[in-house]
This record gives C-alpha cells, structure tokens and sequence, in this order.
C-alpha cells in the first residue's frame, strides 16, 4: 500500500495531537493496548481523557500539553492509508515543522475557531512554507465547533480569513477544503455529526482520501541521476538514485557539473543486475571510466543543458533565524560556501506581502541571488525538486531553506 | 498496521546505509540477532553487493537465549560477518530500567570508544514505541551518549546529515520506516534467515527478544512467517508488550533513551 504523507499545520493549542488521537481511534488504526496507556496517563495526571497523549510520549509532552519535535501515526481507512506528520506549532521551532512538511504530499491546517483563537501569524507562516516546499492541497480543519455553540456563522468567517491569505500566496481555491470539526468530540472526523447540520460536506477522513485520489504524479521529465558516492572506492563503480527519466544499459551519458562523459556498463537496482532503471530507482552503475574522484552531488544527464551547472542560483529563501556570519548551502548533498548574497525582495510571510530591501527578517522569506564558492547541479524547483531545493546554513549550523526560482 | 510498498523500503534503506557510508569514516551496527537488525543486515548485503562492509557489534550480557548465540554463530559464518563481541557483566539482582541502563549501555559506550566508531547502525522502527516516532534517520549523541530530543537537527528531504557538529557519534535508523508487518514481509520475501524464537513452540512465540531476564514469550500459535503476518493483523497488542522495560512505569523508554539506550 503507497502511504500518503500528511503534515499538520497550526498553531500550539488548537488541537492537532488531539485530532490525530481522535482519528487513531475512530479508524481502529492503534491498539487498544496504547489507548489504555493513554487513558491511565490522563488519570494519574488527574485530567479527563486526552487523545493526543497517544501521539505524545514524553513525560514533559504529557505535563505541558505540547508536542515536542516531529511524530508520526499511520491511519489505515477503506483501503487507503495515510501517515499524518505531526508537527510542534511554537514558533521557535520552525525547524521541525519544516523537517516535517518536507516529506508531505499534502497538508492539513487545524485552526481553532474559538473566539479568541482563530487565524494566527503562526498558522499563516506555516500555510507559506507549505506553499513554497511545493505542497499544493489542503484540507482546513476549522476545530473546537463546539466551544463556539457548533455555529456557521463563525466557521465561515474563518474560512474566508484564511482563503484571503491563502490566495495572497498563490494556493488554488479548488485545492483547498474547509470542515468544521470538534477534535476532542471526534465529530466529523470520520462520523458526520447531528450538531452541524448546516454542513453537508464530507466528513475529515473522505475528503482526506478524495484529495489522495486526486493526486497526480509529475509528468516524467528527462533522465537525471543523482550520485551519492562510489561504491569501494572504485570511481567506475558510482552508487546514486533516478530523478526523472529512464536509463537503459549502455547508453553514453555526461557528468554536471563537470562536463566528463562515460559509458553504462552495467545497472544494479537495489543490489540487483537489470537492464534497465527507472524514477526513483537506487542503483549502482558500472561506467567504462572515471567521472573523477568528487563524485557525490554529481549529477548523470543525456546532455550538458539536462540541468543547470553554474554557480549563481536565484532562488525563494525562508530564513529561519539571524543570519550571522559565514553562510553556505547544501544542495543534493553537497555543500557549497556562499561568497555573496544579493536580496531582491523580502516577503512578510505573515500577510504575504513582498517588497523591495536589502534584508530578510528571521522567519521570513525573500527572493535572492546567491553567488556559491563552486559550481553545482540544479534545476528549477518546479521540474526537479530533488536539486530544485536546498538547505541554508550560517556559521554551519542550519538557518533556512531555498528554493530555485527563474 | 499498514503494510507498506516493500520496493520503497527497500530502496529507502539501502539509500540512507550508503549515505552512512558516504558520510562516516567509521561505521558499525548494532545485531541483537532479533528480526530487525538481522533484516537491515539482509539489506546492508543488498546495498553493499553481497558483503556487509561494516563490524556488527553484539551487545552480550551473557544472558540471551541459546537459540540466540546459536543463530548468531551459523549467520555470522555465513554471512562472513566482521563480529565484535561486547561482554557487558549483569548484577542479577538488576532487571528492566537499571539493567538495560547500566549494562546494555556501559558496554555499548565502552566498545564505541574501544573502537572509535563514529556512526552507529541502529534497526528501530518508528511505529515499535511512541518516542521512537519521533527519531531522525540520523540522530545525533553527544559524548555521555545523551540524545537531545528537543532539539533535533533538521531533517529535510533527503539530506540526513547533522547539521551541527556533534561531540559523540551518529545513530543511523535505516529501518525507521518500516512497519513489524513489513519486516515479516521482507523476511518472506527475501528468505531472511531468522532466530527460531519468533515461531511458536508449545502455543507461545517471542514477538520482540531482548534477553532471557527481561523478554516474556506472548501467547501464540504463529509457526511459520505467514502464520505471523495473519496474527500481526488481528492482534490487539503492542509488539513490545512482552518487554518488560517498557511497562514497568511510565516514561521508562524516555529515561533509557536518555542514557544512550537504542
């Protein structure tokens, strides 16, 4: 069974442990030997019953109420199956819910419809970095229905705050869903409720597999193979993994950046001798000669032009915190120092709003040029992800992500 | 429990050994002789083409089941293993947390400083306890072996290296994706041999093995792979409910980690 990966977005406190809790045990996917746990957990603690304890482990998680790092639950329901990414939502640890959306083929967003709750910066920022790391579907859990008297008024208030932001920031109307839940009530979660009846969508777990449904896979592009290093220490002998595209036993093809050509000699996938290989394929291959002795981050094409192989990247930067002293990057595990970087744009992710400056502010974004120490392969994002992105570091410790625009 | 596309796995896992390799000057990995490490060894094969390139390091407190040492023998010969054998000495009047913590640990801390190991090949899963969901592919420790769960290096896609330098050594979890029911698939699959404690004598299996002191057999009459991968999709239990460190209180998993537990 694929598995869809689910990142949840939002704010601390608006119930995201809770919803997966809930959704664990509606679809019957954990154990009743780790609710159990869960429930007398919640007892010894002298609390009512708390889904999200299920998720959450740690003893401090259980005593403060929050999530620490990045967790996952895989949710099994009518023949689909998920894995929902759960992610802290304080603001200081941004890194983690990057760590997390970046395996996500959508997300979901659980906003807290309580009077004083709502649509927060933090959810805001989440909802852009989803948007940027390429996530393109979403389901909005609009929660706590019931502390608000289960009313529609205030579910559509909330839905057209968010759709503003999210048309700011370039999300398709049709790819998003809106349903009013109550997580700890475990209503429309998988059950549609009798307090809402004014909503007459599907409940959180259909419209969940009707977007897995509607996921497309990206149109095969042209053959691109990632090296990760040499297979005992022989430079003919390279081990790497398909991009896009198909290669066949034989062919002659290039190494980017460096221009060295060489021969197919022979394919193993995953251990094993083949004729050919295809997309996502982890494969040795036996070349008729050297591609050099620095071979990871290399990139094998067809043709030179099959990727970029400069050292000036233009790309949509997210910074993570103060950006002090030597930067650097590392893109399809290589690392790259940064000799000079040029801000054209800073975005305030909070309202979406780019404008002209020479700065970005931590936890922002801007648009950049980055002139690197080397040259290196990369593609726009958009066509091949995978040397489409990379990591930024500051003084060598992580400080951000890019993504390579035009 | 979802069982997963085992191409995928498989290829996950043999990318994130050579990345290991790719990044560290001196690898070793775990064996406890149980189904997970045996199979991430059945996959360092495949990664390696046919030869696993790095030691194995038993963790021995002396008190694992023969059928365990037996089976550690037959497939370290013929697997042409590079086995080190750890001895860690046990108080018998220790079980559970002190145990694990002071023996399994000090012998593990004691042969990674022996040997200089940088990088260390640990066969977790995520879905085997609630804090082991939350593991990085590569997960840094510093010098006391310490695991600082609160903050963790980023992760993005697929570049696992730690972004700060660290002063201990790296745990690598190839295995972190897979689920119980997938590694009994693979097992099938790949005709991994396995320690014959799993399959049911007299109406009991071990589910999960640890030692002879700690490690209770759970009612079942699974006596073949398949028999297993049916009772995997019926059962209402937690595949470490036979480990007595996990229930003895709560947070016990924590605190092991904490010290430098796997």
């Amino acid at each position: 069974m694929i598995v869809n990966r689910v990142t949840l977005l939002g704010n601390k406190d608006h119930g995201k442990s809770t919803l997966i809790g809930n959704l664990l045990i509606q679809t019957g996917s954990v154990s009743e030997q780790r609710i159990n746990d869960a429930k007398k957990t919640s007892k010894k603690l002298g609390r009512q019953f708390e889904p999200g304890y299920i998720l959450d482990s740690f003893e401090e998680e259980r005593l403060n109420e929050m999530t620490i790092d990045t967790t996952r639950a895989q949710v099994k329901y009518k023949k689909t199956g998920f894995e929902f990414i759960d992610v802290p939502g304080h603001e200081e640890l941004m890194k983690n819910m990057l760590s997390g959306a970046s395996y996500a083929d959508f997300a979901l967003l659980i906003v807290s419809a309580k009077k004083d709750e709502g649509i927060t910066e933090q959810t805001k920022r989440h909802l852009f970095v989803a948007k940027m790391m390429g996530i393109n579907m979403l389901v909005v859990a609009v929660n706590k229905l019931d502390a608000v008297g289960y009313s529609q008024g205030r579910f559509d208030q909330i839905e057209a705050d968010i759709r503003g932001y999210l048309g700011k920031i370039g999300f398709r109307d049709d790819k998003v869903s809106f349903i009013p839940i109550s997580a700890y009530n475990a209503e429309n979660l998988v059950k549609i409720s009798p307090n809402m009846k004014w909503y007459r969508g599907k409940s959180l777990i259909e419209e969940l597999i009707s977007m897995s449904k509607s996921r497309k896979e990206k149109k095969e592009g042209e053959l691109l193979i990632s090296i990760q290093g040499l297979f005992d220490g022989d430079e003919r002998s390279v081990f790497g993994k398909i991009l896009s595209g198909n290669l066949k036993k034989g062919e002659s093809l290039v190494s980017l950046p460096n221009g060295k050509g060489a021969k197919v000699v022979d394919i193993f996938v995953s251990g094993s001798r083949k004729g050919n290989a295809g997309k996502g394929n982890v494969v040795t291959l036996k070349l008729d000669k050297s591609i050099g002795t620095s071979v990871r981050g290399v990139i094998l094409a067809r043709r030179r032009g099959a990727c970029d192989s400069g050292s000036i990247i233009h790309a949509l930067l997210l910074i993570t915190k103060p950006i002090k002293g030597n930067l650097g990057v590392k893109i399809n595990g290589v690392e790259a120092r940064c000799k000079k970087m040029t801000v054209n744009k800073a975005i305030d992710i909070a309202t979406g709003e780019a404008k002209t400056a020479k700065r970005i502010k931590p936890l922002n974004a801007g648009s950049v040029e980055l002139e690197l120490d080397r040259k290196v392969a990369s593609d726009l994002f958009e066509r091949t992800p995978e040397i489409g992105r990379f990591l930024l570091y500051a003084n060598k410790s992580f400080a951000g992500i890019g993504i390579i625009t035009n | 429990m979802i069982k997963q596309d085992l191409k995928q796995l498989e290829e996950r896992s043999i990318y994130i050994m050579r990345e290991a390799q790719s990044n560290f000057k001196n690898i070793a990995a775990l064996w406890s002789m149980g189904k997970d490490s045996t199979t991430m060894l059945a996959l360092a094969r495949k990664a390696f083409h046919g030869k696993v390139p790095f030691p194995v390091v038993h963790i021995d407190n002396s008190i694992d089941f023969p059928e365990t040492y037996q089976f550690r023998e037959s497939l370290a010969k013929r697997w042409n293993l590079d086995l080190i054998v750890a001895k860690s000495q046990i108080k018998p009047e220790m079980s559970g947390f002190a145990c694990c913590g002071a023996n399994k640990t000090v012998a593990l801390k004691k042969v990674m400083k022996d040997y200089g190991f940088d990088a260390l090949i640990v066969s977790i899963r995520r879905d085997e306890h609630g804090i082991r969901a939350k593991e990085r592919v590569f997960s840094p420790r510093n010098k006391n072996f310490k695991w600082n769960y609160k903050n963790q290096t980023a992760e993005l896609w697929d570049n696992y290296s730690s972004d700060e330098d660290s002063d201990g050594h790296i745990r690598v979890h190839p295995l972190l994706d897979f689920n119980e029911v997938d590694i009994w698939n693979y097992i099938k699959k790949e005709k991994v041999p396995m320690n014959p404690l799993y399959f049911s004598r007299d109406g009991y299996r071990y589910r999960s093995l640890g030692c002879t002191h700690c490690t209770t057999a759970v009612k079942s009459n699974a006596k073949n792979i398949d028999e297993i991968i049916k009772e995997l999709e019926t059962t209402k239990e937690e595949e470490r409910h036979g480990r007595d460190q996990d229930k003895e209180k709560a947070f016990v998993m924590e605190k092991l980690r904490a010290l430098g537990y796997m």
